[in-house]
């Protein structure tokens, strides 16, 4: 427990960095959310929590997949998409929504320096899905508010 | 659509040089810094950075600027396209500048063969890691002509002297 009160203590403090010693724990605590998600949303096939400057933290991704370029590239889309939404006055972003062909991607705000990229099979009720999303957001913030 | 790419690693004054010539408020897409970059500086660019200038014949010039980090490499090919020229900065108190030039050069070689390249040496600090004519020296080597410039990324002026030379080589 003093290991995640100091994981938590770098969160609050936002100058956190991602720090080998606290590796373990806090990718546990996180990867127990992604779970819990993947549980609830059956449509839900893939998610990940990562940094807003595109560090990956926690992953349920396949390994033929990288992980790396995902989280990269989720920080890259929610940063432009914050600033677009601030560009027209539209306020904060809630989440990003790419609708494929094969399945549907979120990516989300999640506490103040962590995202989270949800992935979605084909056909699956979207609605739904992104409302497990929200909530996984609003366990990782209480996670690291609360604690 | 006439656009011009900034690119170097971080902390190289990409932001801030596309900030001082912008002739509106840039588009910027800083976060903050959670891996080693944080010991360099507290926001980082993740997205892209864009503005636009006016030549003197009033031919617009659009601004892009990439994220320094290697992960965001994809932002690399997605700003490229359709691109007039790449300007390089390199910050010189950085540990290994010329490697870092060499890193540059060879990334975007594709484009810079296609367009042209400006090479702008910045430095932020007491260090001084390595000259104008290391830079210089390291062209030779490599068999490469191009302009290389030593600029403040924070004066307007500086960072114009940069754009009218890469146009400059646009047109030889």
């Amino acid at each position: 427990m003093e290991l995640m009160a100091e994981i938590i203590g770098k969160l609050q403090n936002n100058n956190y960095i991602y720090d080998e010693s606290v590796d373990s724990a806090i990718t546990q605590a996180l990867l127990l959310v992604l779970d819990d998600l993947m549980t609830k949303g059956d449509d839900i096939n893939a998610a990940m929590i990562c940094s807003v400057d595109g560090v990956p933290w926690a992953s349920k991704i396949d390994d033929d997949f990288d992980q790396n370029r995902f989280a990269a590239m989720s920080g890259a889309l929610l940063a432009l998409s914050d600033n677009i939404a601030d560009e027209a006055k539209k306020g904060e972003t809630h989440n990003v929504l790419i609708e494929g062909a094969n399945g549907n991607i979120f990516v989300l705000h999640a506490a103040t320096n962590l995202l989270l990229t949800v992935f979605t099979m084909g056909n699956s009720n979207l609605g739904i899905s992104l409302a497990f999303a929200r909530q996984a957001t609003e366990t990782i913030t209480a996670l690291i508010e609360n604690s | 659509m006439d656009k011009i790419i900034f690119t170097g690693p971080v902390g190289a004054g990409k932001t801030t040089a596309i900030g001082s010539i912008s002739e509106t408020v840039p588009v910027g897409t800083d976060v903050n810094c959670t891996d080693e970059s944080r010991a360099i500086k507290q926001k980082t660019t993740v997205a892209m950075d864009y503005s636009y200038i006016t030549l003197e014949d009033g031919m617009r010039i659009h601004l892009y600027g990439t994220p320094g980090q290697e992960r965001f490499n994809f932002m690399w090919d997605i700003l490229t396209k359709g691109g007039i020229g790449l300007v390089i900065l390199i910050n010189r108190d950085n540990p290994s500048p010329i490697e870092q030039m060499d890193y540059y050069l060879d990334a975007f070689q594709s484009f810079i063969s296609d367009t042209g390249v400006v090479i702008g040496i910045t430095r932020s600090g007491l260090n001084d890691n390595a000259s104008l004519e290391n830079f210089q020296q390291r062209l030779l080597e490599r068999n490469q002509v191009f302009p290389v410039f030593e600029i403040d990324a924070r004066s307007s002026d500086d960072v114009s002297i940069l754009i009218h030379a890469l146009m400059a080589v646009l047109q030889v």
